[in-house]
């Protein structure tokens, strides 16, 4: 069967600068966090950690007070940002006259609506309430956001969420991109939203001892991927999305396009929840590279994973490394996590648009937080953005998201003449 | 409170419907009340007035109707 080639042609998020996609990677370029302290009045020990929430994102004025009532905020996210990638795109949102019933949704969020329970629980054990509202199943379900997305946009083909950690949307993506590109679909609405600070959640990743420390003063620098004194993640909320259309159907209707998805690959490394192994890594690389038709030499940015945790980072080094040999130390790297955090089912969809909109504006955002002399040797041999490039021609470019579970997932994009 | 002004507060809050409009002769469909809505009203009720409904009761259609329903759970609770 005839691939299809397969258009990007909407861009939207929540972003945690307030502003919208411009601004977002404009900030990004200035190497400007969006990381900040968040203080809870939680029961019993309040949480104090840095955090990249969405303070400018009000659901009410954003969906309508009756839409936004009917869903939880990891939902409240993936319907604003499905909205703004779809109003990117141009595309009306109710169907105008033509059939929509082979259109679909695949949306990422390892959480899900995981705060409705939350609430849940602590309405039962700890204000001693003995029922639950009937929204409750309904705003808790992770399938919530892309039903709701299939609802608004007319929507008729498959409606799916993937659950894969910090992979969600990137899988998501690559499974939406699989069904332009057969013909199966000639609209995918996809990209992802998770909001971790449930508080049971947060608590849950300090057990794990991989949250980057930081107070109202030390928050903004708390990422630092790649450095020899990073002290790990920091979490975030968030929401992203991308409507993938098929090429020649955007050619014809005149749809900007911003960039061209040509390929995913993905695999398992099949040996630890949570230590990576560069074998597996390797493998997606290698597929996403082989699915796009580009070789290493064809690759002129990488987004990395980058966390900042004291394993992934140099893992993620050393399987660049070996997939792109020689070119390695000329190969742009950077991990835009050090700014807008680490979105984990959002991740990747927030990821993607930034090497989408790297490749669009032939500019690479940096890593923060990073210089030649804070670089951790053990993360050399690869080319770390430091600060913005502008002006480098960018060819294609790479978006890696590697999970706990040890599923890794890269998508492969071309530069599109503006 | 009474059951109309919980009926009215319900429907602006979620509906963003002006209260004045919400009257008893009001058809409960026609205000966008449907199944789910109609649990999330039942629940409101069982939460305010400490009433639980029965199972298997006939839903009311009009805002009047439902008013009389909960007026005679709540009044033979007081009983």
């Amino acid at each position: 069967m005839s691939q299809r080639r397969v258009a990007i042609t909407g861009l939207g998020l929540v972003s945690p600068y307030s502003g919208d996609l411009a601004d977002f990677f404009t900030r990004l370029c200035a190497g400007e966090s969006a990381i900040r302290h968040l203080s809870t009045d939680d029961r019993p020990r309040p949480l104090s950690l840095p955090f990249v929430d969405c303070p400018g994102f009000d659901a009410g004025a954003a969906l309508g007070k009756p839409l936004a009532s009917m869903m939880d905020r990891f939902a409240q996210l993936g319907m604003a940002a499905a909205f703004a990638a779809w109003d990117d795109a141009g595309l009306p949102r109710v169907a105008d006259g033509e059939s929509r019933d082979d259109w679909g949704v695949s949306w990422g969020t390892a959480l899900g609506g995981t705060q409705a329970y939350e609430n849940g629980y602590r309405d039962l054990w700890l204000n001693g309430r003995d029922r639950l509202s009937p929204l409750t199943v309904l705003l808790g379900m992770n399938n919530a956001a892309n039903a709701h997305i299939s609802i608004q946009l007319a929507l008729g083909g498959v409606s799916m969420s993937h659950t894969v950690a910090c992979a969600s949307s990137a899988i998501a993506i690559g499974e939406a991109f699989r069904r332009v590109r057969s013909g199966e679909a000639p609209v995918m609405l996809t990209g992802g939203s998770d909001v971790p600070q449930a508080y049971g959640v947060a608590r849950a990743w300090e057990a794990l001892r991989v949250m980057a420390p930081g107070d109202a003063d030390t928050s903004a620098a708390a990422c630092r991927p790649f450095a020899a004194d990073r002290r790990g993640l920091v979490l975030g909320e968030g929401g992203a999305a991308l409507v993938l259309e098929d090429w020649e159907r955007a050619v014809a209707r005149g749809a900007r396009i911003h960039g061209e998805i040509v390929g995913y690959g993905t695999s398992c490394d099949h040996s630890h929840l949570v230590r990576p192994e560069a074998a597996g890594q390797i493998r997606a690389l290698g597929a996403a590279l082989g699915d796009a038709g580009l070789d290493a030499a064809d690759v002129d940015y990488v987004n990395a994973h980058g966390t900042a945790t004291a394993e992934g980072d140099p893992v993620e080094v050393a399987s660049l490394r070996a997939v792109f040999g020689a070119r390695a130390a000329g190969l742009a790297v950077s991990a835009t996590k050090s700014m807008h955090g680490h979105q984990l089912g959002a991740a990747g969809a927030i990821e993607a648009i930034a090497t989408v909109l790297a490749l669009r504006e032939q500019a690479v955002p940096p890593t923060a937080n990073l210089g030649p002399d804070t670089l951790d040797p053990a993360c050399a041999g690869v080319d770390h953005v430091f600060a913005a490039r502008r002006g480098v021609p960018l060819r294609a470019a790479l978006s890696n998201s590697f999970a706990f579970g040890g599923s890794n997932a890269v998508l492969a994009f071309r530069a599109v003449p503006q | 409170m009474t059951s109309i002004e919980t009926i009215r507060n319900f429907l602006h809050a979620r509906q963003g419907i002006e209260t004045e409009k919400i009257v008893p002769e009001s058809a409960l469909a026609d205000l966008g009340v449907d199944s789910l809505m109609m649990l999330e009203l039942i629940f409101e009720f069982e939460d305010q007035f400490g009433i639980t409904l029965p199972e298997g009761m006939k839903s009311p259609k009009t805002v009047g109707e439902m008013v009389t329903l909960m007026d005679g759970l709540i009044a033979s609770r007081k009983s």
